[in-house]
């Protein structure tokens, strides 16, 4: 045991960034006027890289940590989306009242300051960067907003343009028009309000365009 | 009526009793239409049960006569199911026809029609008349679906490129023409062809993230219309609303045109995705926006998802308030890029098609007796 030394252990988180920020000023302190706790934590930090590369090196695409970080954004933009489908539906079958008052959101207020002012003290440099880089993910936009349904619902008039065949639908029922007597053809699309093929009657040599459209 | 009383006879005579008479559909064109209906043949049409659907698969070869004293260059006919596509309907049309007077010619309907079972009776398919056009570029039809300026941009394709098939016999023989149509034929088989869902207004997916993509531009020297500015919302394989600001720079007011819009993948694969149209009252030098809020879903390609990472404009057509349309010449559509994406015209379609079924003599007495 060292006699007015930080513990090794506090060290060792130190070296990784794991200490809170409160301790981290502490050992900071301590390290700018002690040479002997400063080679402790270079001979932390050198063993930590040397980990490091070598789970890089064995782990399999060589950790595609970017592609990991995508998909938990990912996962938390699904859940948002499944939180904002279940309000909704809460909304549809408890009407809501106006029960919150002042003093209730300014306890709520008060409390949620206190939370973040204790999650900044108490959370490493890494975890609150790591934080704030998910919270700046989050698409706040489209909160507290329904989600808007999506619009190739089973309800929603769809054209389908392919080279063998072109539809419309809506509601299980389906008009399609087909060239059976052709190779292939040319879809065309106007957005305005039709999808088509043109295509060569192979008997006939007749050039034909099928086309779909909304009713106007 | 006429077309019912075809329609009923045919019904006992052809179809054996693979459908009923209830399930063909009612031809009904107007009385003075210029085109009448003389017969069908519903061959192999049939109805039968999908699981608690059913499902009328119909092949219509339809016969009809050119009953005025004109030429026929273009004819659309409008499908309609009520009852069964209520926010729908299809459509039929033929070009680069040469019917004259008293001359009969056939129209192909393929369709398939899926309807519940329960609501029983038949399916209320209904075939009529939108518009014929003529030689003189006269009109004659309802024009529900716009079918006037389909046809007459098709009539003025098919003229120039017949103009240029011919340019190309005069100037360097039958060798020439040939080197010309083989490499169109190997261009059509290079150029890719992509299935796309459409529907109006908003997004398929909330999953993806959306971004605004700029439009860049093929500038097209002797285009009426000049593009400016533009851009659309991306998000994965599906591009929507897209918004182009563009300027009149022809001395004639412009009621309507059209911007190709091609799409590129993250492989760098370019495809037409499809026309944004504008209706509009454009005097010349005058600018205006261009608003669309329908969305364009792309399935995967070669089993690989389609990410559209960028997109380019082109003006491909124009028409002027005083009727006449502008379309891009050959030398336009003899941009590399373009080449490689915009299809054949409809006669360069059917030309292609009289030089691989019929071969080089045929072809160019084709171009030299038809006389446009």
């Amino acid at each position: 045991m060292r006699a007015n030394h930080p513990p090794e252990t506090e060290l060792a988180l130190y070296s990784g960034n794991d200490l809170s920020a409160w301790r981290s000023w502490g050992i900071r302190r301590h390290l700018a006027a002690c040479s002997e706790c400063r080679n402790e934590v270079k001979a932390h930090r050198d063993g930590l890289a040397a980990i490091h590369d070598a789970a890089v090196s064995e782990t399999p695409g060589h950790g595609n940590w970017q592609r990991l970080s995508l998909e938990m954004t990912g996962n938390i933009r699904v859940g948002l989306a499944a939180g904002e489908c279940i309000a909704g539906f809460e909304k549809t079958i408890r009407p809501m009242k106006p029960r919150l008052l002042w003093h209730t959101a300014l306890v709520f207020a008060a409390v949620s300051l206190v939370s973040i002012a204790a999650l900044s003290i108490n959370l490493s440099k890494d975890e609150r960067n790591g934080l704030f880089a998910n919270l700046g993910k989050i698409r706040w936009e489209r909160m507290f907003r329904p989600l808007r349904p999506p619009s190739f619902a089973q309800d929603a008039v769809v054209l389908e343009a392919g080279p063998a065949e072109i539809e419309v639908k809506s509601n299980g029922r389906a008009l399609s028009l087909t060239h059976p007597h052709s190779d292939g053809g040319t879809v065309s699309v106007n957005m305005q309000d039709s999808a088509g093929v043109r295509y060569v009657d192979a008997d006939s040599g007749q050039v034909t365009t099928n086309r779909v459209y909304y009713a106007q | 009526m006429r077309s019912k009383a075809g329609v009923a006879l045919l019904a006992g005579s052809l179809l054996g009793g693979l459908l009923q008479a209830g399930v063909l559909p009612k031809i009904d064109f107007p009385k003075d239409s210029p085109v009448s209906f003389i017969g069908a043949d519903y061959g192999e049409s049939n109805e039968s049960a999908r699981g608690g659907a059913m499902l009328l698969d119909l092949h219509a070869a339809l016969s009809l006569r050119n009953s005025s004293q004109r030429r026929i260059r273009g004819i659309t006919l409008i499908v309609t199911a009520q009852d069964v596509t209520p926010g729908g309907k299809g459509s039929v049309t033929v070009t680069s026809l040469d019917v004259g007077p008293a001359e009969s010619f056939p129209v192909r309907i393929d369709l398939r029609l899926l309807r519940p079972v329960q609501g029983g009776g038949n399916a209320p398919l209904l075939v009529g008349l939108d518009g014929v056009l003529f030689d003189d570029l006269g009109f004659y039809g309802p024009d529900k679906l716009n079918s006037k300026r389909a046809l007459t941009l098709c009539e003025f394709e098919a003229r120039r490129d017949r103009r240029y098939f011919k340019q190309l016999l005069a100037e360097g023989g039958p060798e020439k023409l040939q080197r010309e149509v083989l490499d169109s034929i190997a261009r059509e088989r290079d150029r890719p062809n992509v299935d796309v869902q459409m529907v109006r207004s908003g997004r398929a997916t909330n999953f993806e993230p959306e971004k605004q993509v700029q439009f860049a531009f093929l500038n097209l020297p002797d285009a009426p219309i000049e593009p400016l500015d533009g851009m659309a919302k991306i998000a994965g394989n599906e591009a929507r609303a897209p918004r182009l600001d563009v300027k009149n720079r022809s001395d004639r007011a412009v009621r309507y045109l059209e911007i190709g819009w091609i799409l590129r993948d993250g492989q760098g694969r370019e495809f037409l995705a499809g026309a944004v149209p504008a209706q509009l009252n454009l005097a010349p030098g005058q600018k205006s926006p261009i608003l669309n809020d329908t969305a364009l879903r792309f399935p995967p390609r070669d089993g690989q998802p389609l990410a559209i990472e960028g997109m380019t404009g082109f003006v491909s057509n124009v028409e002027f308030a005083d009727g006449s349309v502008w379309i891009p010449n050959r030398a336009d559509l003899a941009i590399p890029r373009l080449q490689k994406i915009v299809g054949p015209s409809a006669e360069e379609q059917r030309l292609l098609q009289i030089y691989r079924k019929r071969g080089l003599t045929a072809l160019i007495g084709e171009l030299q007796n038809r006389d446009r």
